[in-house]
Parts: C-alpha cells; structure tokens; sequence
C-alpha cells in the first residue's frame, strides 16, 4: 500500500466510532461517512440553536418597535469601548478557528493547527475578561433591572433585561466552545496527531463559528442603537 | 517545515486574513454609521452589515462554501424557520401598532 494510502487507512481507524466501525465498509469510506455525519449533525443543532437564539433576537425586535426611544437611550448607556473591542476579539477567534480546523487536514500542519486553537482559547478567555470588566462597569452604574435602576425611562429596563439575558447565555455558549477547544489542544498534546482530520475538530470550530455569528447580531442591538442623538 | 508545508500554510492564512480584514472594515463602517446617520437609515444599515458579517463567517470561516449539499440544506432550513417565526409574529406586533 502505498504512504498516502497507509496514513488515510491509519487517520480512519484512529478516528472511527460506532456505528461506523462495524459496519463493515472500508475503513477509509467508512471514515468519510463518519465525518459527513458528524458536520451534518452539527449543522442540524446549529439550525436549532438559530431558533434558540432566534425567540431573543425576535422578542428584542417587538419591544424596540415598540419602545424605540427608550431603547436608543438605555443603549446609549452601554459601554461601546468594551463591545467593539470585544466584537474584533471574537472576530478575530473565528479566523484562527477556521485556519485551525483548515491546518488539521494536513499532517505536516500539527504545529499551526494547535497554536491557532490555542490562539482561539485565548482570544474567547480575553473576551470573557473584557465582558467581566464591563459587568462591573455596569453593576456599578446601577444598570441591573430592579428597584435601584440608574434609568428614568421605563422601557430601558426591558433593554437592560435583554442586555443580561443574551449576553449571559452568549457568555455561557462561549464558555463550552472554550471547554471544547481546550480538551481538544489537551488531548493533541498527549497523543499526537490526534486532531488530523478530525470529525471532533470540524464540529468544536463549526459551534465556535456560530458563538461568533450570534455576537455579530448582538452588537448592533447592544452597542450601536441611538449614538447619533 | 517544508517548502511545500510553508505553502500550504501560506495559502490558508492569506485567505483567512484577506476574510478577516474585511470582517474588521465592515465592523468600523458600523461604528461610524452609527454615530453619523439617525435613525432609521443608521440602525438598518448596521443589521445590514452584521448580516454581512454573519454571512462572510458562515460560508468562509464556517466553510459552507466547500459543504454538501445536505449541510447547505440543514442550514438554510434555520434560516427559513427563523424567517417563519419573525414573519408571523411581526405580522402580528407591526399591525397593532399601525392601528394604534
């Protein structure tokens, strides 16, 4: 057999899982169905998630049709320092995810592969530190919904429930793509070549692309309403 | 590394920064259209652009330029529910307040 074909035979039986392993193809086709599968998977939960996501894009839509004002001036209020630089870290997680999970489809790339996640974990804990300094900021603002809120307009309480709401669980997504990376990097360092054209990689770094889309959509709705007044 | 290593590495990232370059240009045309134009020109331009952004990430970055054809349809299916669930209800919402 020759080189190339050994190293696809060898990647095959490293990476194959029920039911691919018995079911008694070629290990290398096999493979390729195992693959397929797990993207395809993977894109069906991230069709679920767009609707997850979607009820909270959808409900901020009906209160700022009806609020606009009080949006534009609760928005005002957020910190687009903090959202803009974050908005540049995510952006630039997802390029070092996509040069990762591109650099695994050759063996001679291990090296790029893991220093571009390691890049993406460190760009999603920097994230994480800049949306702490900023909870602060506005913890100390009095920009919590409740009894001592900072603002006199009625409906910005709406806008600053949403404020928490969708970033804590965009926070919280981001915190088990950073989990999944890090198992990723912690399992390539102690058995090599594990992450070559690995279905578990494709998936981490699709569900690190779409903590990434949902953050794009939030920072107009966060940071950009009513600056121009 | 080898030559032919040093190129492949080559070509993935400068295809990944010429992306990435263009996510970070439409990121300052938002930061300034939302404090030169009002509303509703600014706000709806910059859902234009995080749309585009959206867009760029999903096909390069998320490679749906390079999925089959059941991938592209599993994500144009939360796409199209998602448009579903926006279009009925903002039928709803947007008809009330017209009558108010």
């Amino acid at each position: 057999m020759s080189a190339r074909g050994d190293l696809a035979e060898r990647t095959a039986e490293r990476h194959l899982r029920e039911p691919w392993d018995e079911l008694r193809l070629p290990a290398t086709r096999a493979f390729r169905s195992q693959r397929a599968g797990a993207t395809f998977g993977m894109w069906i939960f991230l069709a679920s998630e767009v609707l997850f996501f979607g009820a909270l894009f959808l409900l901020y839509t009906a209160l700022r049709l009806e609020h606009s004002a009080d949006f534009a001036v609760a928005a005002r209020e957020t910190n687009i320092v903090y959202g803009t630089l974050n908005t540049a870290l995510l952006l630039t997680s997802g390029m070092t995810a996509a040069v990762a999970v591109q650099a695994s489809e050759r063996e001679d790339l291990r090296r790029l592969t893991l220093l571009c996640l390691a890049a993406t974990v460190a760009l999603g804990l920097a994230f994480m530190v800049v949306k702490g300094l900023e909870y602060r900021e506005d913890i100390e603002k009095h920009l919590v919904p409740g009894a001592h809120f900072a603002l006199k307009e009625r409906a910005t309480q709406l806008f600053f429930g949403f404020y928490w709401l969708s970033t804590s669980i965009h926070a919280i997504h981001l915190a088990i793509g950073i989990g999944l990376l890090t198992r990723l990097i912690w399992r390539e360092w102690r058995s090599p070549g594990l992450l070559f054209k690995s279905p578990q990689l494709e998936v981490a770094t699709l569900y690190w692309g779409f903590v990434d889309l949902v953050w794009i959509v939030l920072y107009p709705m966060l940071y950009l309403d009513g600056r121009s007044a | 590394m080898s030559a032919q290593s040093r190129k492949a590495a080559g070509a993935i990232w400068l295809r990944a920064l010429v992306v990435w370059v263009g996510l970070l240009a439409l990121l300052g045309a938002s930061l300034l259209a939302a404090y030169r134009l009002d509303a509703p020109w600014g706000p709806a331009l910059n859902f234009g652009i995080a749309a585009t952004q959206a867009g760029l990430v999903a096909v390069l970055f998320m490679r749906l330029d390079r999925a089959d054809r059941l991938v592209r349809l599993a994500a144009a299916c939360g796409l199209f529910w998602l448009a579903i669930l926006f279009t009925l209800t903002l039928a709803d919402t947007l008809s009330r307040l017209a009558n108010t």
